[in-house]
């Protein structure tokens, strides 16, 4: 275990979660941007591109619509690639799907938790503006304005300190597990292919769009089809 | 530097006829736009976007009213209540912006930028919502994982790169648009046919769900035989037989099989009101029992 390495992940998922709503919002703290980024920081490009995809399209419906809140998909998203390629370094094998799936199924539930963190954060922000419209009424309105920024820290903090607990948990019962119980290796993979199909849906679903159905199933099974007699996949 | 003119408050506003005589700098209008990015920075559940609109529009106000006075007056009727979506609040933030100079120069009355920014947020937040966050942002994230899946990286980075030069150059042009045209700004976003392209972006993201589900799939099954020999990197030299003997007894094409049905069981979960997570967990557990199934099924260990 390195603590540069935690430092990482939480730097980075503290980043992300600035990102993510306070600042910019430029897609970099979706799951598909932040997993290989995470992936990149520590060392491990492709098991971040691996784990990417999947959970972009698992949370593609995690978007902040009113004052309605989603679950936080990039604290998860952070929590599990950083989780997994640390599992996947510490057995040697880098993030396979069996590794990948393990990481997802005991880290992916810190989305809702961040969510519930960010209802805190959002009740916490009023004493900002109170604070601000005070400063203002005392003529300091340089000071009250500053106060806007201050709302980056809670998010940062939040993120900065639960991803590194996430992915430190994955880290420490992903290799126990698999190395264990070395046949559980086949299954997971299995497994891991249902969450990408499931995600999938999941991610179509999120668009609410007409005919959806038809849409997803047809391309669904004309790329299945097509890909698989290019590559040869289907025995 | 001397001070906007007062003079009492016109009765009506003059939506976008004319200039004021007090003008915004091209410097502080950019400087504005850059703080626009950190409205939602304090989100709250009183006030909303109140001080990161407030935030935003400050260098702005600091311009028009040298007077103290008359700066703290400005501030607190930009900290009222507001929320819109965070792209489309930068044709507000414009708007704003032109209703602010006719105040300060005397033109229009100081309730006039309030009502603007009461009018409008609703609506833009519903365009925004529906364009932005339902259509644009999702496509481009399915785009990129596609993208991630069937290329690697750069093509990864070239999704991300093209989202962000659109949804920028559009915050930007809906913000000079705010700017300079003020309640006509309703007439260019309509111009920009936004719901309508939001429609066929849906239909766009959803076909790219389904390439991306039929490329896991294939992906699943044509990389299921080099699976076996990364796993038992990990495995006691005395497992690694049974381990490999655990892959060799599930037929190559189940992984892919496994995601395509995943993908049609998790639709109609979904659409029957499934939880996000529990089924996602039901879908991983589902994915490892049908493996354990066909392996005891073949004879496997």
């Amino acid at each position: 275990m390195r603590a540069v390495d935690y430092l990482l992940i939480a730097t980075v998922a503290g980043l992300a979660a600035v990102e993510r709503k306070g600042f910019l919002q430029a897609m970099l703290s979706r799951p598909v941007a932040l997993a290989p980024l995470i992936g990149l920081v520590l060392g491990d490009l492709p098991g971040g591109l691996l784990l990417g995809p999947p959970l972009e399209l698992l949370w593609l419906g995690a978007v902040n619509m009113g004052a309605a809140l989603p679950p936080h998909e990039a604290l998860g998203a952070a929590a599990i690639a950083g989780g997994a390629v640390l599992a996947g370094r510490a057995l040697g094998t880098g993030v396979t799907p069996p590794v990948a799936v393990l990481a997802v199924a005991l880290v992916a539930a810190l989305a809702p938790l961040g969510r519930s963190t960010d209802r805190l954060i959002e009740e916490w922000n009023v004493r900002l503006a109170s604070r601000a419209e005070a400063l203002v009424e005392r003529n300091a309105p340089r000071a009250a304005m500053r106060a806007n920024l201050y709302g980056l820290a809670l998010p940062f903090a939040v993120s900065f300190v639960l991803a590194p607990v996430g992915a430190a948990l994955a880290a420490w019962l992903v290799p126990t597990a698999l190395r264990h119980w070395p046949a559980a290796s086949a299954p997971l993979a299995v497994a891991w292919a249902a969450l990408g199909g499931f995600a999938a849906a999941a991610g179509a679903r999120a668009f609410r769009a007409q005919r959806g159905l038809g849409l997803f199933a047809s391309a669904t099974a004309l790329t299945a089809v097509l890909g698989g007699l290019l590559v040869g996949a289907w025995p | 530097m001397s001070g906007p003119v007062r003079a009492p408050p016109a009765p009506a506003a003059s939506a976008g006829a004319g200039r004021p005589s007090t003008r915004v700098p091209s410097a502080t209008l950019a400087r504005v736009f850059w703080r626009c990015l950190f409205l939602q920075a304090a989100w709250n559940r009183r006030g909303m976007q109140n001080l990161g609109f407030a935030y935003a529009i400050d260098p702005a106000l600091r311009r028009l009213y040298p007077d103290p006075a008359r700066r703290r007056e400005a501030l607190r009727r930009h900290l009222c209540t507001f929320n819109c979506h965070p792209y489309t609040a930068a044709a507000i933030l414009g708007g704003a912006i032109h209703h602010e100079e006719r105040v300060a120069a005397g033109e229009e009355p100081s309730g006039a930028p309030r009502e603007y920014k009461q009018v409008l947020q609703g609506p833009l937040a519903a365009v925004g919502d529906s364009f932005f966050w339902a259509g644009l942002r999702p496509m481009f994230g399915v785009l990129a994982a596609l993208g991630a899946l069937a290329l690697g990286w750069p093509a990864l980075v070239a999704a991300v790169l093209a989202y962000n030069a659109l949804h920028l150059w559009l915050r930007w042009t809906l913000f000079r648009a705010g700017y300079r045209t003020g309640d006509k700004v309703v007439e260019r976003v309509a111009g920009l046919h936004l719901p309508t392209w939001a429609g066929r972006l849906r239909d766009a993201g959803t076909i790219l769900a389904g390439v991306a589900a039929g490329l896991l799939a294939v992906r699943a099954a044509a990389g299921w035989m080099a699976l076996p020999a990364a796993a038992a990197r990990s495995a006691p030299a005395e497992a690694v037989a049974a381990l490999v003997a655990g892959f060799a007894a599930i037929p190559p094409g189940t992984a892919g099989a496994v995601t395509l049905a995943a993908a049609i069981v998790g639709w109609g979960a979904l659409s029957r009101g499934a939880s996000l997570l529990p089924s996602a967990y039901a879908a991983m557990a589902l994915g490892a029992a049908a493996a354990l199934a066909l392996s005891r099924i073949l004879g496997g260990p």
